[in-house]
């Protein structure tokens, strides 16, 4: 899996510009499904029919991650930019971003801030693509970047940008790779637009009309320094999600998913999210209501250019996710 | 038509979110002439259908654009004078000295006023005036006003729209009525081109206070594609550059994942085929207009927006470019005359 992680967490696909990773995960996805579509607003199906008699079953994984977009170029050339879902002014002063035609940029700070001693924000933020003036700076407004980090590994860690949510991505392929003799119908989504609106996840549902629907995404940690507490660790197993910011799990997907962990003899975490949410909030809400759930892949640093989790705890999730689906 | 002319009836009539009925019926008599089916949808949205010209079944192309507009409500009647809250963004900053209509029984003139500066302390004076210290004042005894004004009615602005140097008019409720107007003008545009696609032209209610008729809307029309038409931030002193644009150098086509990129490519294409000048409005999340609501209903809907640059907005002295207004009338209309029967927005890889 470590091959498909590096490929997934390398590519380019910010919220709205999913091109890419769409192409990159089609490709993987195209010989394991009985069908392969895409949504009116881009987000990948891919469905694994079942021997019949079973329920339709909706995994989401999103495939966007975070960014930023270019909102003015100077006569100088440096562009000042938005940002494009949850990005934390502190992770971006000496930050490498890249454009979707390559083009590379480093983000700068301006010089005469009032407080220094204070993280700047993101107006006081610029990117510098080498131009010398407007005309030869090869980004327009409306263009939009990611950030650029190599995959690692530490052991038994992960380390990618991005990891939020192409590591469930993964686990998602990797599920559909493992899964066979099922009565259930699996659709497989690679949502867009998580990260700004979760709209990719909700119009994908309205089109599937599943019975039941799992994310799989990313959670927080209380496991570094002087974090907020939180009782989910790195390598401790998959966490099942009984609630977040904007949602309560249903019941019964989240005891399905409790006990799929004890059938396939996986450890697993019980995860109460203070903060953010998934697709399964968006997800539990189309039509008339599907019973919604989220399996989480315990991750650090979340939405840094340096996402970090366990192996362990991925293939854990894979496990879990092929028992409760079969 | 004349724009100015339109312009004016547009903006000068009231449609207070979820009290659209005046708007509504002048929307239904400029629309009319200009298509072949009308209709209203559950929540009071007007529904345009102009037939293309290609095989059926037909692709449908939504054009929407929102008709309400913000104002006041009442919430109590203490001693003849109303007192009010606000309905949608109002910015109670702009409410002293203002003219309003009140739509009690029949309409009222009224006006809103505040205790005279010498009476109020220096500290006080400073800053804007608390909703509990504003009134509307329409003449009348505590025993009269209560046989016309009840809790619950809505109060419009009362402006007359003002025809400003250098092309630029102002006025109330040109949040959205600029907009109306550009759909209509667009409409009479088409009404002598050939285009392939169903026009669903709809004048949305609600967006102010939360985009629903947008979503309801779209949801029963289940276009294929659907573009929207809001006003965005003009340019003006306090604003800045990269949050803002002219006026009179042409309507913004937004950039992000609101959009469809197809949707972009087409209307930029359609600009520059037709030399209308643009500017790309970057929008990194929901669009805060009625193409957010749009892009999300039922399984999705590949959507793009334009918006026409507007100066002190959510004031009743709104600020537009005539020029700008018929620009955007022009590329809706060669937009929507460009799409090919058989085109399908994709998605590229």
């Amino acid at each position: 899996m470590r091959d498909l992680i590096r490929k997934l967490t390398e590519t380019y696909g910010p919220s709205g510009f999913e091109d890419r990773i769409r192409a990159v995960i089609r490709e993987e996805v195209e010989p394991l499904a009985d069908e392969v579509r895409v949504t009116p607003l881009g987000s990948l199906v891919a469905v694994k029919k079942g021997t019949g008699g079973g329920r339709r079953i909706m995994l989401a994984a999103h495939m966007d991650e975070i960014g930023v977009m270019a909102s003015h170029v100077d006569d100088k050339g440096f562009l000042r930019f938005t940002a494009i879902g949850g990005v934390n002014p502190l992770t971006c002063v000496g930050a490498r971003v890249q454009f979707e035609d390559g083009t590379l940029g480093v983000i700068g700070v301006e010089g005469k801030r009032e407080d220094r001693t204070k993280a700047p924000r993101l107006d006081q933020l610029y990117i510098d693509v080498g131009a010398t003036g407007k005309d030869d700076c090869p980004v327009r407004v409306g263009d939009a970047a990611v950030f650029v980090r190599p995959f690692a590994v530490r052991g038994t860690r992960l380390i990618a940008k991005a990891m939020d949510d192409r590591i469930g991505c993964a686990v998602l392929i990797e599920t559909l790779r493992r899964l066979e003799g099922t009565s259930n119908e699996v659709y497989f989504v690679f949502s867009v637009q998580e990260e700004t609106t979760l709209s990719g996840a909700r119009t994908a549902a309205y089109g599937i009309e599943p019975d039941l629907a799992i994310a799989v995404d990313v959670t927080g940690t209380g496991d570094t320094p002087e974090a907020r507490p939180m009782a989910v660790e790195l390598g401790k197993g998959p966490a099942v999600k009984v609630q977040d910011r904007g949602m309560i799990a249903h019941p019964l997907v989240r005891d399905l998913l409790v006990r799929a962990a004890e059938a396939a003899g996986v450890a697993c975490q019980m995860e109460v999210l203070e903060r953010g949410t998934t697709d399964a909030a968006a997800m539990q809400l189309v039509r008339a209501g599907v019973p919604s759930g989220c399996l989480s892949i315990p991750c650090r640093y979340v939405h840094t250019p340096s996402e970090m989790v366990d192996e362990g705890d991925v293939e854990g999730a894979v496990k879990v996710l092929v028992e409760a689906v079969r | 038509m004349e724009t100015i002319p339109l312009l004016r009836e547009l903006s000068e009539t009231p449609g207070l979110a979820g009290h659209e009925g005046p708007i509504r019926d002048l929307v239904r008599r400029l629309w009319s002439p200009l298509v072949d089916e009308l209709r209203e949808d559950g929540l009071g949205s007007l529904i345009g259908t102009k037939q293309g010209t290609g095989p059926e079944p037909r692709p449908r192309l939504m054009l929407a654009v929102h008709m309400d507009e913000i104002g006041l409500r009442v919430t109590g009647i203490e001693k003849g004078f109303l007192r009010v809250t606000r309905l949608g963004g109002t910015d109670r900053r702009v409410l002293p000295g203002a003219a309003v209509v009140v739509h009690g029984k029949k309409d009222l003139p009224g006006v809103v006023g505040m205790r005279p500066p010498h009476v109020v302390p220096k500290e006080q004076r400073k800053k804007p005036v608390p909703w509990e210290e504003l009134f509307v004042d329409v003449g009348l005894s505590e025993e009269e006003i209560r046989r016309w004004v009840r809790v619950g009615d809505p109060i419009s602005f009362d402006r007359e729209l003002v025809e400003l140097k250098n092309g630029l008019v102002a006025g109330k409720a040109l949040d959205n009525r600029a907009s109306v107007a550009a759909l209509t003008l667009a409409l009479e545009e088409l009404s002598r081109t050939q285009h392939a696609w169903d026009v669903v032209a709809v004048a949305t209610v609600q967006e102010e206070v939360g985009l629903y008729g947008a979503a309801t809307s779209a949801y029963g029309v289940k276009p294929d594609l659907a573009v929207a038409v809001d006003v965005t931030f003009g340019r003006q002193p306090g604003v800045s550059a990269d949050d803002s644009f002219p006026l009179g150098e042409g309507p913004t086509i937004s950039v992000g994942p609101n959009f469809h990129p197809q949707v972009v490519g087409r209307l930029k294409a359609a600009a520059e085929a037709h030399e209308i000048p643009y500017h790309i409005e970057p929008t990194p999340g929901r669009s805060g207009t009625d193409a957010w609501a749009i892009q999300v209903a039922r399984e999705g809907v590949p959507t793009g927006l334009i918006s026409i640059p507007l100066r002190y907005m959510h004031q009743p002295v709104e600020t537009v470019a005539v020029k700008d207004v018929e620009r955007a009338a022009r590329l809706l209309a060669a937009f929507a005359a460009g799409l090919e029967a058989s085109f399908r927005p994709q998605w590229e890889e």
